[in-house]
């Protein structure tokens, strides 16, 4: 049986690890017009950083593919037909599938703001290799540098670029940073940081145009605000989307929503042809869909379709939510649902003096549903376990020192966390009684 | 990318094997040559009133360690595991390796480093020498090279001496900071480490047993002393001063800090093994890894910390000196450094709120 696996981001390279470790004898193919070999596209700040040199960004040793007797092919796929069950590549070459799997990530999010087209250098996104060479390009030619999109990636644009000693202006359309995942408290610890490093953050800014020098280069950002930003490079991160725009063009398109639309066990509307990572829609059960962005859902599911495509029953349900990340030096760690909260929900917040430092818990109906913690370490599986065993808030605070993880020497104190705790209870206790 | 400007080509170029990391090596090299080969250094010494070449090595490995310990502070001021050990590292130096030893001297007393022991300090349990000692000095080199070093190694793990205590660690760690990622990373390297560490390992052992022997028998059997003597400087000529000093420290800006104590150091061989069945580990947690890469990267010893992480899989490797630089470096908070017992104390809490049956053991 020939596997085909199109992407040799963390999905494909799970699915096809997954593959060989069950079927010693397959032959498998992974294609990638991004790269030879699987890197690590959360690490591509690092490299920007000068932390880590390209090679660095594999995770896995360079030989591991031989032995694995993993066939990697290098170039970008046009053409799909399930028909004749082959792909082709924008080279011409054709390769022949028994089983495909689809995980072609995403792309970034662009918005037809007038003067963009006109602005052909000093444009960038970051989300692939090639974005990082051109980011690399123009950086050394740039003093001021407009980034725009208030999510994670972005803060790692503006992590980098000042690092390079650009002055960046970071505009957010929001009235405070990354609503959709922090509540204003967060958001407003984190504004503070990011202002410390010499960062202008401008919130409730939204482009609206932008201006592009004879030579072609990238000028100035104008916003709704009524303001202009003049800069040599502009960083647009404002979401991605699923790789899914080439797939409407094929000979035989695989039913496409938002990203490829799989069942519970990955697979698309073609037969014999599966699909996971960042580029799968799932159904949910209340008739809406869900694409999973992150890292650890796209190697969760490219393990699990591995396993589809080797004949196992796999009912896929997203788990738990949870997410982790960096704001410069502000670690985040996230669990469940933390925003978008109905009216009753309980949400406790504490701020631990003298450091960029804080957690949030969110209680509904007697039971912790979600965690937001920023600046201390907390291993994100107690989280987990406590809301699947539908604990009380007052349960999960006695016992949260169970999940710190923070260095030796250097955890948080719980202690004022507490007494906040059960001051901010005194006072629900005495409005209700009131 | 690198950083514009001269300064940052130039801290860009000596952290990474540029022309100036060569030179700088090759000037660390020709230091150790002279100081183990020649007297030139002895003249430098008298010239500042010092009575040796080596009075004047200890003041500049003090100096080294002491600056070096300054910057990691500062630079890993947030966290404290960081600048506790770091603290210690440079008090150690200090007292244990530096001003204690003279003045002992100073009262007449034997010129003795607390802070060393066998094998890394072959004397301390060379019969000839050892036995020539106070009988307090005699049983702190029996009792801390045989008791209390794996002991110590056994309840934190090998640690507790190669980052805490040892002047060599202590220097890699130290003035050593700016070259930490140069460690080869490769399996190969991984394979060779494991030959030539042991291989050091079981000739020092050979060696201290030919020590003993000829000791106790060698007036009757003077071709087996010749022997032994024989053996005892060759061993000193390459393992002590080729491999600890010109090779070890020489090569800092080229191989990383760690080439003597990974490839070579039978102190570091011996803990290590004792490592792999005490109780220190390094905690990863699960699912949580971006595989990224930057604990690897920054690993001194060139494990692949990240193949663990990534696999959700807690572990011990033998050459862990347990610095706890993956922990820091790790963006996402995945690692750290631990001496579980044989049920986590956490599990164990579990239990009691659960009522939960036995948690599983973990190691
Ligand atoms: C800068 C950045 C930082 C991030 N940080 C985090 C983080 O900290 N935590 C987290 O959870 N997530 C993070 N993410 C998201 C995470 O990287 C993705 O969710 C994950 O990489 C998705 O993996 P994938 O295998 O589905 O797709 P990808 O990694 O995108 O791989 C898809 C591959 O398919 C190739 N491809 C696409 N179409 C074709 C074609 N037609 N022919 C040939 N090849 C094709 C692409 O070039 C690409 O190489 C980050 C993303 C970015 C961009
Ligand atoms: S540094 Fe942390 S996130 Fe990165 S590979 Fe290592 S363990 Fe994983």
């Amino acid at each position: 049986m020939h596997y085909v696996i199109i992407g040799n981001g963390v999905a494909g390279i799970s699915a096809a690890f997954q593959i060989r470790q069950r079927e010693r004898a397959a032959r498998i193919t992974v294609v990638s017009g991004e790269s030879d070999y699987f890197f690590s596209r959360t690490a591509l700040m690092y490299a920007y950083l000068d932390r880590m040199n390209l090679r660095d960004l594999e995770p896995y040793e360079r030989t591991v593919y031989d032995r694995q007797r993993i066939e990697r092919v290098r170039g970008w796929v046009r053409d799909l037909d399930a028909g004749r069950r082959a792909i082709r590549l924008d080279d011409g070459r054709e390769i022949g599938y028994g089983r495909l799997l689809l995980a072609v990530g995403s792309v970034p999010h662009r918005l037809p703001w007038p003067g963009l087209e006109s602005a052909r250098e000093g444009v960038v996104h970051f989300v692939s290799l090639q974005d990082l060479a051109a980011c690399e390009r123009w950086t050394p030619s740039t003093r001021r540098a407009v980034v725009v999109g208030g999510g994670l990636i972005g803060v790692e644009l503006v992590e980098c670029l000042v690092h390079h000693g650009v002055e960046v202006d970071f505009l957010v359309r929001e009235s405070w940073y990354w609503p959709m995942a922090l509540a204003r408290e967060e958001g407003d610890l984190i504004a503070e940081h990011l202002r410390g490093h010499g960062v202008r953050l401008h919130l409730d800014h939204e482009v609206e145009s932008v201006v592009a020098s004879a030579g072609g280069r990238i000028a100035a950002v104008r916003t709704s605000q009524g303001r202009e930003f003049p800069c040599e490079m502009l960083g647009i991160c404002i979401g991605v989307r699923p790789a899914v725009d080439w797939l409407a063009a094929v000979r035989t398109p695989p039913a496409l929503g938002r990203g490829i639309r799989v069942d519970s066990s990955f697979r698309t509307s073609l037969p014999d042809v599966w699909a996971a990572g960042d580029c799968a829609e799932f159904p949910l059960p209340d008739g809406g869909a869900k694409v999973e962005q992150i890292w650890y859902a796209a190697k969760r599911q490219g393990e699990l379709a591995g396993r589809a495509m080797l004949g196992d029953r796999v009912a896929y349900q997203p788990p738990l939510f949870y997410n982790s990340a960096k704001f410069f030096d502000v670690e985040y760690t996230t669990v469940g649902e933390v925003t978008r909260l109905p009216g009753d929900a309980v949400s406790f917040f504490h701020r631990f003096p003298g450091r960029a430092a804080s957690l949030r818990l969110i209680e509904q109906d007697g039971r912790v549903t979600g965690f937001n913690m920023l600046g201390s370490r907390w291993d994100h599986t107690w989280f987990e376990r406590w809301i699947h065993e539908r604990r009380s808030m007052d349960e999960v605070m006695e016992h949260l020192h169970l999940a710190q993880f923070d260095v030796e020497f250097g955890r948080v104190r719980l202690d004022e966390a507490r007494a906040a705790y059960r001051a901010f209870r005194g006072a629900a206790r005495r409005q209700e009684r009131a | 990318m690198t950083r514009s400007g001269a300064r940052h080509w130039l801290l860009h170029d000596v952290k990474n094997r540029g022309v100036t990391a060569w030179l700088l090596g090759g000037l660390f090299t020709a230091f150790y040559l002279a100081l183990y080969f020649t007297d030139w250094l002895t003249l430098v010494a008298r010239g500042i009133g010092l009575d040796n070449k080596w009075t004047l090595y200890g003041a500049l490995y003090t100096l080294a360690v002491t600056a070096g310990g300054a910057y990691v502070i500062r630079k890993y001021r947030h966290n404290r595991y960081q600048v506790v050990r770091t603290l210690v590292v440079i008090f150690v130096q200090a007292t244990f390796a530096f001003s204690i030893p003279h003045l002992l001297k100073f009262f007449q007393q034997p010129e003795y480093y607390f802070s060393y022991f066998w094998p890394l300090k072959m004397d301390y349990l060379t019969p000839s020498y050892i036995f020539s000692l106070p009988l307090p000095f005699v049983l702190y080199s029996f009792l801390g090279a045989v008791l209390l070093a794996p002991l110590l190694a056994v309840l934190f793990g090998k640690r507790w001496y190669c980052s805490w205590v040892c002047g060599c660690g202590g220097l890699a760690n130290t003035f050593g900071e700016p070259w930490r990622h140069l460690s080869d990373r490769s399996s190969l390297a991984w394979r060779i480490e494991k030959v030539t560490i042991h291989t050091v390992l079981g000739v020092s052992l050979l060696l201290t047993a030919l020590l003993f022997v000829s000791w106790g028998a060698g007036k009757s059997h003077p071709e087996l002393a010749r022997f032994t003597a024989g053996f005892q400087s060759f061993y000193a000529l390459v393992v002590s001063s080729l491999l600890a000093g010109v090779v070890g420290v020489g090569l800092y800006p080229i191989g990383g800090t760690r080439i003597w104590c990974r490839f070579f150091c039978p102190m570091a061989a011996l803990l290590g093994l004792v490592q792999k069945f005490g109780r220190y580990r390094i905690r990863v947690k699960e699912n949580m890894c971006i595989s990224c890469g930057l604990c690897s990267k920054y690993c001194e010893m060139g494990i692949d910390v990240r193949s663990y992480a990534q696999a959700n899989q807690s572990f011990t490797r033998a050459s862990c000196v347990g610095c706890g630089l993956c922990a820091e470096v790790c963006p996402r908070g995945v690692l750290r450094l631990e001496n579980a017992r044989a049920v986590d104390p956490q599990e164990a809490m579990l239990v009691q709120i659960q009522g939960a049956p036995a948690a599983r053991p973990l190691i």
